[in-house]
């Protein structure tokens, strides 16, 4: 499919803010599934200072400041994506959970120590025995690695409820598996918590999910969101992603745009300002099919 | 134990006992004085006891005087003081110094090319020469630091050990330190003291000196930046009075000469960093980092509180500046580190590591692992990874320790038990053992490390005080490196002359003028409110009853209208029956949790002057901190505090004032003190005015009193007290220096030197009010004002004063937000809210 995507963000100051300092992760990037053709970032005001970088874990990082006083803060990010479905990732085949934990421990070959960085927890994602044993559910002795991490994410869709006023950016994972409801967000560190409680490589993918319109009604510009899911290491295979709030394996409608350990480490837009007062934020994100 | 050879004549260091399993810096196992201890311990035995008590109290008020003392004005966090110095020094040969130097100097290099690799190309990591863990899984490990490369690709420029004489007589490491190595300024100190008690012994033995290493750090820092242009911008970054060792900020700063900076001082524009001076911004080439690391960048490092500068890793990265140590750096301070230097020393400096370190075993090695979990009752199971300060793994009652280490083996190690050298230690009246470390630093120099020939025992009458995260229960002692050559005498002052200071012109920073303003303002409060009630203690001590005192509801009625002492119910005058009264003004002297009172008041005198601690002489530091007295004489008549007070805040303001140059940080806070002064006049004569015609005629030289003019009257008028001298006296004399407008018209003149951007005058909104002021208290009339014709001149007075009363609180307000503003930062976050599609 190909894509082009809009992310609008704007903040409205009560008072003039006299300093602005902004890091975005807006850019997608390219995957095994997925060409990011032109990629293009607006800012208003036009800022004094912008910088850009590769981080740690090879995502784009724009940073910009505004240096005069101004009530308005609007960055508008615009890309054009093509993306493959990954077909089946055929989840019986993959290796025992066990011997992919082994695999990761020993990390001889590059691919499986890069991997292994995804192991620990994260500043935004504890591990320990409750997620251990919620996710030994789904991990009985020498099933598949894949099939059991596809068995989490069903069990998480169907026993955890979507509740936006349930959780914040910072709600602890413990707190998720206690009340059983959150965001998208809140599920992918939920997931990635159990599977590092086991040894797992499991990372955050932040991104877009195009959305549908319901049957016999147009798609209303504007109405996408921002959307985060997983991502399993699975030796031999790679990377696999996984979307516990939708209860599926992202295709050709899911949309990269970066990855890290935790949310912390891949937030979209983030920023510091001095003085303003109140604001408010509007966030406007548009996927729309091309052709 | 081990009884020393009593043949000689007693020496104080004699009847020293020693627990028989560990080695004595002094003596040898035999018992025998070792021969570098005894130049020192004969000059000691040639000082009567008393005497060395006396000293050691000299040390101990030496150290309370140059602020030393851990939080001196915080009621609540006690009134320990970190690293209490101890005066007997601890003496090293000349020898073996020469071996710690040498093993310091490796090491550091060694450290300095591990972050060089680490936060670069992690080699190491893919090599398999680091484990995966030390840096995935290692808190130390700063991601947004990677990739950064640091000015002159320096890595390391301050870098510390803490070094321990094993039972087998060797030195070995037990911590590094890198991240945040504190205890330089504490070494300063410590010598700067025990070399002025002990002047003599000092001066006729060679001991090296400690300034060449302050002179080879600040000249390595500049170097690097030399290029920028004349002047490098050096600041010492500190997270403020707050922090449990500001006061080696403090003395750093003034020694080396970098403004003393906090977070808020500090801005990041255009990926540089800006000092925020009154008259603008002003660029910073390095910053010497006194605050944890993690605090540093609260945005790149998500973490919100206001130590840091929110886009400072950005600004090295594009080594805009030269952060000292480099953000990151921490890495070095990773306890399990030790495990792989001697295998890395190998591979990259092709030799053994000279300084080893204290045995510890990494659990997320196999065998290391199972060698733990076999002598669980031998070692000491720590974490491999965590800070320095977080609390041991301990078991719990389901889960063991052999549990804990197979649940995470990587996060855990082993460590042997530690077992120090003891050092002899003044002891109350005597000298006892002390177990020890020394904290050894080194610094970059142009090409290598250079290493302070000295450094900072650390002391402890136990193991788990000695090794523990308290420097306020730890003592410590200046150590004395004997060189075998003679020494040379070098001053850090003299040789700092070739190095432009960073003080451009007399601008200086918003915060600093800030607490100067409020520093003058919190002083002049201090000293009318003192003032004030003693004139009430007077009248209290004398033989006249106090109802046959007229003045005496009118200085009651003032206390109460300041909130001093609580108002009467009913709003009336009554004066309380004379216990009560005691009661309520007992509580206006000592009640600390009454805003309006005495101690609270001088508190906030403290703290503000420990907030601009570094702009005020040693002198005048010395006096506020005897203000520290005022609590703790509860039990003496408040007439003899009140008086001691009023001298101790005259003493401090005409020392500061004195040694203060006329620039701006002088005229902020002179003008707090005008402000001040000029509404409590006004409000003063305003309260006072229906007083003193209706009470009686005492109620005027009580006005006068409390204004401290009487004298000027008596001189001037040479007439019993009338109303309208009295008042041209307080108000409209302008040679009076406690008169309305003589502080009008300092304010107008301070104002008018303050830096602007417009160069035409009365631009500013301030420097309209300070005009208007001065003009309406020059054009007030007050011919005609007698008590007989109470009416409209009164009530024109009363008029005028309220206005003053408005305007200046407003000019205060103008000031603030003209040069003062300190505008909150808030952070956001975009907010995630992924739609459940259908």
């Amino acid at each position: 499919m190909k894509y082009r995507i809009v992310h609008k963000t704007a903040y409205k100051y009560s008072e003039p803010a006299s300093l602005s300092q902004n890091e975005l992760i807006l850019e997608p990037r390219d995957t095994a599934f997925q060409r990011v053709g032109q990629a293009h970032l607006s800012i208003l005001p036009e800022p004094q200072y912008s910088s850009s970088r590769i981080d740690f874990f090879g995502n784009r990082v724009q940073v910009f400041m505004v240096q005069h006083p101004h009530t308005e803060l609007t960055m508008t990010a615009t890309s054009q994506v093509e993306t493959i479905s990954p077909g089946d990732p055929a989840p019986q085949q993959t290796l025992p959970w066990e011997n992919t934990v082994q695999t990761l421990c020993g990390h001889s070959q590059v691919e499986a120590l890069d991997a292994f960085q995804f192991v620990f927890a994260s500043p935004m994602i504890t591990i320990g025995p409750r997620m251990r044993d919620y996710a030994l559910l789904s991990f009985p002795p020498g099933r598949p690695v894949l099939e059991g991490a596809v068995d989490l994410m069903g069990r998480i869709f169907n026993e955890f409820a979507y509740d936006k006023s349930a959780t914040t950016v910072d709600t602890p994972v413990e707190q998720v598996l206690e009340e059983r409801k959150g965001v998208c967000q809140d599920f992918a560190h939920l997931a990635i918590s159990c599977l590092r409680s086991l040894g797992l490589a499991a990372r955050y993918v932040s991104g877009y999910l195009e959305t549908l319109p319901p049957p016999g009604k147009p798609k209303l510009v504007g109405a996408d969101a921002s959307h985060a899911w997983l991502s399993i290491y699975v030796p031999g295979t790679g990377w696999m992603d996984l979307d516990p709030t939708n209860n599926q394996i992202p295709g050709e409608r899911h949309i990269t745009l970066a990855w890290g350990r935790d949310y912390g480490d891949v937030t979209p837009v983030k920023g510091v300002v001095m003085g303003g007062g109140m604001h408010t934020l509007s966030v406007m994100v548009d996927v729309a099919a091309q052709e | 134990m081990i009884e020393p050879d009593n043949t000689g004549p007693a020496s104080l260091f004699d009847p020293m006992c020693f627990p028989g399993d560990t080695l004595c810096e002094a003596f040898t196992p035999d018992g025998m004085p070792r021969e570098h201890w005894q130049p020192l311990m004969q000059a000691f035995d040639a000082i009567a006891p008393s005497v060395l008590a006396q000293r050691q109290d000299r040390v101990r008020r030496m150290r309370h005087e140059d602020g030393a003392t851990f939080n001196p004005f915080d009621s609540s966090g006690g009134r320990g003081t970190p690293w209490a110095l101890d005066m007997i020094p601890l003496p090293i040969t000349a020898d073996e110094w020469a071996g710690i130097e040498a093993g310091l100097i490796q090491r550091a290099g060694l450290m300095e090319r591990i972050l060089a690799d680490v936060y670069g190309p992690q080699n190491f990591l893919h090599q398999g020469a680091l484990p995966a863990e030390l840096i995935y899984a290692n808190p130390h490990f700063l991601r947004p630091c990677h990739g950064v490369v640091p000015v002159g690709n320096r890595h390391l420029t301050i870098y510390a050990v803490d070094l321990y004489r094993g039972v087998d007589g060797r030195f070995r490491v037990l911590r590094d330190w890198a991240g945040n190595p504190a205890g330089l300024g504490y070494a300063l100190e410590n010598r700067i003291v025990v070399s002025r008690v002990f002047s003599d012994l000092y001066h006729l033995t060679q001991i090296r000196r400690l300034a060449p290493f302050f002179h080879t750090l600040h000249t390595s820092m500049a170097q690097r930046v030399a290029g920028r242009g004349q002047d490098p911008g050096l600041v010492l970054l500190s997270p403020g009075p707050d922090s449990r060792i500001y006061f080696e900020h403090a003395l750093l700063s003034r020694y080396l000469g970098y403004p003393l900076v906090e977070g808020q001082d500090l801005t990041v524009r255009n990926g540089e960093v800006f000092l925020k001076k009154l008259a603008g911004l002003e660029p910073v080439d390095t910053i010497l980092r006194h605050i944890p690391e993690e605090n540093s960048d609260p945005f790149a490092l998500r973490l919100n509180n206001g130590n840091g500068v929110a886009g400072l890793i950005q600004a090295c990265r594009e080594k805009h500046v030269d952060v000292v140590n480099p953000i990151g750096s921490g890495f070095v301070d990773t306890p399990v580190l030790s495990v792989f230097l001697p295998a890395l020393c190998r591979q990259l400096m092709g030799a053994d590591l000279i300084l080893e370190s204290h045995p510890v075993w990494w659990c997320g090695d196999a065998g290391a692992r199972a060698y733990a979990l076999a002598n669980l009752k031998q070692l000491e199971i720590k974490w491999a990874m965590e800070r320095c300060g977080t609390p041991a793994p301990e078991p719990s009652p389901n889960v063991d320790l052999a549990a804990r280490i197979n649940a995470a083996p990587h996060a855990m190690m082993a460590s042997a038990p530690v077992q120090t050298a003891t050092v002899p230690a003044w002891n109350p009246d005597s000298v006892g053992p002390r177990y020890t470390l020394l904290r050894v630093f080194a610094c970059a120099t142009t090409d290598g490390f250079s290493v302070m020939p000295g450094g900072l025992a650390i002391c402890a009458a136990d193991m788990p005080t000695l090794l523990g995260d308290s420097p306020e229960n730890q003592q410590s002692k200046d150590i004395w490196v004997y060189s075998d050559r003679p020494v040379t005498a070098f001053s850090m002052i003299s040789s700092l002359k070739t190095v432009s200071e960073f003080t451009r012109g007399s601008d200086l920073p918003s915060r600093v003028a800030d607490h100067l303003l409020w520093l003058g303002r919190y002083l002049e409060r201090a000293e009318g409110l003192t003032r004030l009630l003693r004139s009430v203690f007077r009248r209290l001590s004398g033989e006249t009853r106090l109802v046959d005192i007229p003045e005496f509801p009118f200085l009651i009625s003032l206390l109460r209208s300041e909130n001093t002492i609580p108002k009467m119910s009913d709003n009336s005058d009554t004066i309380p029956r004379y216990r009560e009264l005691k009661r309520q003004l007992n509580t206006a002297l000592y009640d600390v949790d009454r805003p309006q009172s005495v101690v609270t008041i001088l508190k906030r005198v403290q703290g503000a002057a420990r907030n601009v601690r570094d702009r005020l002489s040693l002198d005048s530091w010395r006096v506020i901190n005897r203000l520290d007295d005022f609590g703790n004489m509860a039990l003496s008549d408040p007439l003899d505090i009140l008086e001691d007070t009023l001298f101790t805040l005259s003493a401090f303001s005409g020392l500061a004032m004195e040694s203060m140059t006329r620039g701006l940080g002088w005229r902020f806070m002179d003008m707090g003190r005008r402000l001040e002064r000029a509404i409590n006049q006004a409000q003063l004569i305003r309260l006072g005015l229906p007083r003193v015609c209706a009470d009686s005629r005492s109620a005027l030289e009580s006005l006068l009193e409390i204004s401290d003019s009487i004298m000027t009257y008596r001189a001037r008028y040479r007439t019993a007290f009338q109303l309208a001298p009295v008042m041209d006296l307080l108000v409209l004399d302008e040679t009076n220096p406690k008169s309305l407008a003589f502080q009008c018209s300092q304010i107008a003149t301070h104002v008018e030197k303050l830096p602007r951007r417009d160069q035409r005058r009365f631009a500013t909104a301030e420097e309209r009010l300070a005009l208007k002021m001065l003009t309406a208290v020059r054009l007030l009339d007050l011919s005609g004002l007698d008590c007989q014709k109470y009416g409209d001149r009164h009530a024109a007075l009363e008029g005028f004063l309220i206005t003053m009363e408005e305007r200046l609180t407003e000019f205060a307000q103008q000031v603030s937000a003209h040069y003062l503003t300190r505008v909150p930062t808030t952070p956001h976050f975009s907010a995630l809210h992924g739609e459940s599609s259908p």
